[in-house]
């Protein structure tokens, strides 16, 4: 073991404080102990990460065989993601604290929110391809009690969908990480690429096979075309809190893989123009529309939103795949716009559930008299993922756009932003009629129900509600002034571009 | 050196604890075959280190007769190694099912178990250490005689039925085997497997014999493929496993199966040339039923409800695995077999012996669905299930997931079975990942209703075994650099 040992701190903090939490026996009863520790390894986490992501910082842990290596190392885009999920992770957390009560098992759900906080750091810090290989397996794994809490007949068939989903796309992707060892040898993360096109001489043909394997393996965590079909299915079943960060965190390690593989170990360079770069933008585009279509379709909130991710996510992907400094600047700034605006719209949701019970959109009429302000925080969150202007949605999606015309990369310089610009419009269409709904009911509207169950003005908690405000606080706010943020992204592209 | 007196003792002692243990009861015979198998893993770790300290393998001869005529035993490197890990895990799957066997046979013979067990092990460290190919037949037919009173000991229901099902298949390997070495015998005039060699080299550098020596090697490789269970020979397998006593069946997967293989590659090594294996394509053969093993096994467990058997039939897969890593015909192909068979060997053991600690917790039904709930009810057990299962998926920490690295990177240096190794890796781990983990998912879910009432305490003995294994499985998956290092040497050193 040699380098700089803060960076395990923040990676085992968790896991250790999640261990204590799944192991004790005597929290049952006791709900302070359990949310103390909970706290410290949730704090801890956030602490240790902001302390660690300050310096330049090296860790190898051991050698795994001759050529791998187990290790760490801090990048930008190690520490873009990092500080983005253990934020959040702080902040839906806050809110499980209510939430959990009409839950059962909170010291499982504890404990495993914990420990995939630490893998997900870990994955985050990753110094290369094997190391970040284990904890992306990890990651599945401990979050698939997330997915099953409920344990009833659906959410074990929803968690083995995930479940297969997720392990199908690992090994495909693990096809490509056997090659690259093999030809590569050494897999270490370097801005760029280590890849020589003359290590691949004779190999062309498995190498962009290998990459596509990979594309589509981790598009998988991402919820790309084809191996979608998992997330609408398991993000819903699970606790809000639980779904907030799955879908507005989780998803964006099938994101991180791709950045990873495509701009660390492959360079952009080895397949820009070819049949995979084509193949990419084509199924994330094709990913951003059926997403929208079927989110508008669908009646079930949390269903709805999940499919919202579908689409949403694969708007970053897009921007990757365009292989171009100022689509990369977008698709990273999608990532954090997408993050705080995801976890507020499901943490809404389960608010939605927790005070009233109501799962359908069209239940929802008149929830402006229930819950004005979530309702307020949810419209100012629909409001910058559909990209209006000051929100920071119109942000990312400006420099996704300005990218892809800049790009050169054929017809998809318009295709893409027209595909863009009708899914912003699906978006709305989606998004915006329960806020219509919610705070205009119509002049039919017999809000005598809503007296009888004593709902009016009934909002939920403050540990619940802060959460809440805070992020669709951040999703405007980013956007009224997102030079800090851009101006680093735009350093990140700088050095992988 | 005394050292090198150790192989010969260690198989000697069991053989002789085996005598002494008629005499005695059941208790008595226990502790003697643990303190022979404890002596055994001690004087093995001895022999490997000495072994890999000199960086040399010796010859032992038996009696005063020099070879080309006399009786000898050979070790290196890879033959200390394979018998310090036999005898470990042999020690653990003795301890993990010792509450079992007291209960599944009859107490008046429990000491033949015992004296099974010794005969097995003795016979084992001989097909290991042999230099001689007929003690090698002699012994494996010790080995199925020891193997088939393992089975029948629990004298009930169906294991009659598995144990003459086992005696058949192996008879049948072990005669394909013995018509392989008479024509060896015959074509070369030698039985030990230096001269043989010589033997062979000459006779195939003057192109003479050209057929009877390709009949040697696809009689002896098909009878010890039938006798290791590679499909498609092996339905054997999923009754002498499912209906065994839980010691007798991770012992059988896990040990006797690698224990033929493992001849079968020092035969390879040290008579046949392995160039002229891979000249003749058998290779390509193994190869094919390997593949063939991995995807059909896998499936075969998929479709069955049984969950000792679904265990079995993923050994028809791992066996596949193995086959298929011999079948590469490369070096590294050749490390990647021995290591997954010490991968499947800890792992097997580990999911036979802690499948029985679910069991106890949930009214003994052979269903999987019964398992329900019985993590919470026995967590040690659970926990080692969920290792070993997530070890045989390849879940990357655990040992599963290093061969299945080796596998691939060796994959990389054979163009022609690349895309064929890399696809069958692919669909296998799928459809592994498919059985194992829904088998966990179900030790973790709701109990409809609860079988058994209350948590029953693990006992002292299991759990240390079952901690013992996982461990074993950790050593495997992250320290597999030394290991391998050992088995490439080992390797080397059979030329």
């Amino acid at each position: 073991m040699k380098g700089n040992m803060i960076l395990l701190l923040p990676v085992v903090l968790p896991v250790l404080m999640g261990a204590i939490a799944l192991g004790g026996k005597g929290f049952r009863g006791n709900r302070p102990l359990l949310l103390g520790v909970v706290f410290t390894g949730l704090a801890g986490g956030l602490l240790s990460t902001l302390l660690a992501v300050t310096g330049e910082a090296k860790l190898r842990l051991w050698q795994l065989t001759e050529s791998v290596e187990i290790g760490f190392q801090l990048d930008g885009v190690g520490r873009f993601f990092a500080v983005l999920t253990v934020v959040v992770w702080f902040l839906a957390g806050l809110y499980s604290v209510t939430y959990m009560t009409h839950e059962e098992d909170e010291s499982r759900f504890f404990g495993f929110y914990l420990i995939v906080l630490g893998v997900l750091i870990g994955l985050d810090f990753s110094g290369n391809l094997i190391t970040f290989y284990v904890f992306y397996e990890m990651m599945t794994l401990t979050s698939l009690p997330l997915v099953l809490h409920e344990r009833s007949k659906e959410a074990v068939s929803a968690g083995l969908k995930y479940l297969f989903y997720s392990v199908a796309g690992a090994f495909l992707a693990l096809f490509g990480i056997f090659f690259f060892t093999a030809v590569l040898g050494d897999l270490t993360f370097v801005p760029g690429g280590v890849a020589e096109a003359a290590s691949f001489r004779g190999k062309e043909g498995v190498l962009l096979t290998a990459v596509f394997c990979m594309v589509v393996g981790f598009g998988a965590k991402a919820g790309m075309f084809p191996l979608h079909g998992w997330l609408p299915t398991a993000h819903p079943v699970a606790p809000a809190p639980a779904s907030a960060v799955l879908s507005g965190v989780i998803t964006k390690s099938g994101v991180l893989a791709l950045i990873r593989v495509v701009f660390f170990i492959v360079g952009p360079e080895q397949i820009r123009g070819t049949w995979v770069q084509q193949a990419w933008i084509f199924l994330s585009l094709l990913t951003v529309f059926m997403g929208s279509m079927l989110a508008y379709k669908e009646p079930v909130m949390k269903k709805r939103l999940a499919y919202s991710t579908v689409s949403q996510v694969s708007y970053i992907l897009f921007g990757l795949s365009l292989l171009e400094p100022t689509a990369f600047v977008g698709a990273l700034s999608h990532v954090v716009f997408h993050s705080l605006v995801k976890n507020a719209l499901f943490l809404t949701a389960g608010a939605v559930i927790f005070q009233t019970g109501w799962r359908k959109v069209e239940q929802m009429r008149g929830l402006g008299r229930v819950m004005p302000v979530t309702l307020g925080c949810y419209t100012a969150a629909s409001l910058s993922l559909v990209g209006i202007p000051p929100a920071s949605g119109f942000i990312s999606k400006w420099y996704l756009a300005q990218g892809a015309l800049s790009s050169g990369c054929g017809a998809w310089t318009w295709i893409g932003p027209v595909i863009l610009l009708t899914s912003a419009l699906l978006t709305a269409g989606y998004l915006l009629p329960l806020t219509i709904n919610g705070f205009f009911p119509g002049g039919d509207f017999d809000g005598r129900e809503l007296e009888e169950r004593k709902l009016l003005g009934k909002e939920p908690s403050w540990q619940m509600l802060l959460p809440v405000l805070l992020l669709s606080a951040g999703a405007v706010i980013f956007g009224c002034f997102p030079g800090p943020l851009l101006r680093m992204l735009s350093e990140i592209a700088e050095t992988v571009l | 050196m005394l050292v090198q007196n150790f192989p010969f003792f260690s198989i000697v002692l069991a053989m002789f604890s085996g005598i002494l243990s008629s005499v005695l009861n059941g208790k008595q015979a226990r502790n003697v075959s643990l303190g022979v198998i404890g002596s055994t893993i001690i004087m093995s770790a001895a022999v490997f280190f000495w072994c890999l300290g000199n960086g040399e393998s010796y010859t032992y001869m038996m009696g005063h007769f020099p070879a080309p005529w006399g009786n000898e035993i050979r070790a290196g490197v890879l033959e200390g190694l394979t018998a310090l890990l036999f005898s470990v895990i042999m020690l653990l799957s003795v301890l993990g099912g010792m509450r079992h066997t007291f209960e599944d046979v009859e107490p008046s013979k429990v000491n033949l178990f015992f004296i099974m067990i010794d005969l097995m092990l003795s016979s084992l460290l001989a097909l290991i250490y042999t230099n001689d190919l007929f003690t090698a037949y002699v012994f494996v037919e010790i080995n199925t005689i020891a193997g088939c009173g393992l089975i029948m000991i629990r004298q009930k229901g169906r294991s009659f039925s598995a144990a003459i099902r086992y005696m058949i298949m192996s008879q049948l390997g072990s005669g394909l085997f013995l018509i392989g070495l008479t024509l060896l015998y015959d074509v070369t005039g030698h039985l030990l497997m230096s001269p043989a060699k010589e033997t062979v080299a000459s006779i195939e550098a003057a192109g003479r014999y050209e057929i009877p020596m390709l009949v040697i090697l696809a009689v002896i490789s098909v009878g010890l493929a039938i006798k290791s269970g590679l499909y498609p020979f092996h339905s054997w397998i999923p009754y002498t496993y499912g209906y065994a006593t839980p010691t007798a069946s991770a012992i059988l997967s896990g040990l006797v199966s690698k224990g033929y293989i493992f001849l079968l590659m020092k035969i390879f090594y040290r008579v046949l040339g392995q160039e002229n294996v891979i000249a003749s394509r058998m290779v390509n053969v193994l190869f094919l039923f390997g593949l063939a093993g991995m995807i059909m096994g896998s499936v075969h467990a998929i479709l069955e409800e049984d969950t000792r058997r679904m265990i079995a039939y993923s050994s028809v897969a791992q066996i596949g695995y193995i086959y298929m890593g011999i079948g590469l015909g490369t070096e590294s192909g050749m490390v990647a077999a021995v290591f997954h068979m010490f991968t499947h060997s800890a792992t097997k053991a580990l999911l036979f012996i802690s499948a029985v600690g679910l069991y106890e917790v949930s009214g003994e039904k052979k269903d999987f669905r019964s398992l329900r709930g019985a993590g919470y009810r026995n967590r040690l057990a659970g926990v080692g299930f969920t290792v070993g299962a997530l070890s045989m998926v390849g879940f990357p920490m655990l040992s599963g997931f290093i061969s299945k690295l080796l596998f691939a990177t060796s994959a990389l240096q054979s163009p022609h079975k690349m895309m064929l190794t890399l696809i069958g890796l692919a669909v296998s781990t799928v459809l592994n990942a498919i059985y194992f983990l829904r088998l966990v998912i179900t030790l973790y879910g709701r109990a409809e209703q609860v079988a058994v009432k209350g948590k029953q305490r693990c006992s002292f003995v299991f759990g240390g075994a079952i901690v013992c294994f996982i461990l074993l499985n950790l050593f495997l998956g992250l320290m597999s650099q030394p290991v391998v290092r050992a088995i490439t040497e080992g390797l080397e050193m059979f030329d």
